[in-house]
């Protein structure tokens, strides 16, 4: 003989647990949210890993990657803590506040770290670059979460917090593979511009990375008081610019030298308007005659 | 001067003085290029010095993997396939090899170079730049100072098209040597300003010797990719 035993699955779900009034049901929803919240945070965690590993170096890496998977579990919670009779309404009063005063206090911080995600993803610069941002012109470092790293070319070691980088003009002069140099010539007015055109353009042809394309432009520019003004417009690539700009224009001097194009020395004819003359002889004693 | 040796060796030609020789215990690498000097001591026992040419896009300094050969406007029938030969630079790799690495000792070569900017300067790319005339058969080069390279040339667009350049990835470049330098590319012109090039692993001649590349020297993983060129064909 058999004992048939029946039961209602429901019922089994209302039978309390001896804690207050919370049931079966209720522990079992608590054990599903946290479930479901870890395993969403584990998603959530992995991908952002994943989506940062060539942005952000390991060790910020995986505080941002932590702190994604804690405020997902912490959201978990609170939504499971219900469940398990928790009032939460004194824990949100109580946290308001909290947040108030940590916000306010961590105001600049916050923008920081959001600048600096903005800054990851937008890409302005990148570690390596030669810029200029906040009148602080260098080579980027390090991008932190926080804050830009900049080595000054002097140098030294520049923190500037990424929101003043977000909200600067940044000027990146390696973007772009090509950068545009000029240089100032000045020649005698007695020398012929057309051949001093020439000359330079020889050495610039001459320098392997004065660029081909873009050309150099090469050009009378203005009259200026002591000489003709040439200008040299020069196109290099942007890693070696500096190089080229430092090599090229002690080149074009000697060039310009070697045939026969000098530079102007300040110069100005002074006319006496009671026809002054100076001897060679009284220049000596200082005198002068009429 | 191109091949391998063990111990010492001296090579000149013209401007150029290639050797190694025993100072006491030690082997001296000197090499002469156009009044341009290298010296390094070499301590080895069993390496091996290797000379060939390489891919011209190192000196005076590595700023690019690109290269371009500049020629004469060609006008090219859609639908037509057709194989130039124009002349290319070459520089010269001198590579140490042991059984269990190879390095790159130094790099030459003669004349002169010259970049330039292919595409427009905020998104072009920096190329060697040089010069070639258009040759039907495979013309004669100073084998230190120029390659072959034979182009096979296949208009796939509807349209007449003009070309006056070519631009390749060196990553890709084969080349090998026998009485002369040399390497084969192919360029198919997809558009009327697009065209694709890349090289082919084959010696131009029977019983040419494949040069070593550089990346494979300095163990540089690449994948075969050829290159895109999307800022114009002159």
């Amino acid at each position: 003989m058999g004992v048939i035993v029946t039961f209602n699955v429901t019922e089994i779900f209302e039978i309390p647990i001896g804690i207050g009034s919370i049931t079966v049901e209720n522990l079992l929803y608590f054990a599903v949210i946290i479930i479901v919240g870890v395993a969403v945070a584990k998603t959530v965690s992995t991908n952002v890993r994943r989506a940062l590993v060539e942005r952000l170096p390991k060790n910020e890496r995986e505080v941002l990657v932590k702190l994604v998977y804690y405020i997902i579990v912490t959201g978990a919670l609170v939504i499971a803590l219900p469940q398990l009779q928790f009032d939460l309404s004194g824990l949100l009063v109580a946290g308001g506040i909290v947040g108030l005063v940590v916000g306010f206090a961590s105001q600049s911080v916050v923008s920081n770290l959001v600048s600096g995600l903005f800054l990851m993803f937008e890409h302005p610069i990148k570690i390596g670059d030669n810029i200029n941002v906040a009148g602080i012109s260098g080579s980027v470092e390090d991008i932190r979460i926080l804050s830009t790293v900049v080595k000054t070319y002097d140098g030294i070691f520049t923190r500037i917090p990424n929101e003043k980088v977000f909200t600067s003009n940044i000027a990146n002069y390696v973007h772009n593979a090509a950068r545009r140099f000029e240089y100032q010539i000045g020649i005698r007015y007695e020398d012929d511009a057309e051949v001093a055109i020439r000359v330079i353009k020889e050495v610039i042809w001459t320098h392997p990375f004065a660029l081909k394309n873009p050309a150099p432009s090469v050009f009378v520019d203005n009259f200026g008081d002591d000489g003709v003004n040439l200008t040299a417009y020069i196109w290099a690539p942007t890693r070696n610019w500096w190089d080229v700009r430092t090599s090229l224009l002690w080149q074009i001097k000697q060039k310009l030298e070697e045939n026969g194009i000098e530079m102007p020395f300040p110069q100005r004819t002074v006319r006496f308007a009671d026809d002054l003359r100076v001897t060679a002889g009284d220049a000596g004693k200082g005198g002068a005659e009429d | 001067m191109f091949g391998r040796y063990s111990g010492t060796f001296c090579h000149e030609n013209g401007d150029i003085l290639v050797e190694t020789e025993r100072n006491g215990g030690f082997l001296t690498y000197r090499r002469n290029c156009e009044g341009r000097t290298f010296e390094r001591i070499l301590i080895s026992e069993t390496g091996e010095t290797i000379i060939n040419p390489v891919e011209p896009v190192n000196l005076p300094g590595d700023v690019t993997d690109l290269f371009m050969v500049e020629f004469s406007p060609m006008l090219i029938e859609p639908g037509i396939t057709q194989t130039i030969y124009l002349k290319f630079p070459i520089e010269v790799g001198v590579f140490l090899e042991a059984a269990k690495d190879i390095e790159v000792l130094d790099i030459f070569g003669l004349g002169t170079q010259k970049y330039t900017l292919y595409g427009p300067p905020t998104s072009g790319a920096i190329a060697r730049w040089y010069r070639s005339a258009v040759y039907p058969d495979i013309p004669a080069v100073e084998r230190l100072r120029e390659g072959v390279m034979e182009l096979s040339i296949q208009n796939m667009s509807h349209e007449w098209v003009e070309v006056s350049c070519a631009v390749f990835d060196s990553v890709d470049m084969k080349i090998y040597y026998g009485d002369f330098v040399a390497t084969t590319a192919t360029m198919k012109i997809v558009t009327t300003h697009m065209a694709e090039t890349d090289f082919i692993d084959a010696p131009l001649v029977p019983g040419m010797a494949r040069s070593i590349e550089l990346y494979t020297a300095r163990k540089i993983p690449v994948i075969k990719r050829g290159y895109l060129m999307e800022w114009g064909l002159s």
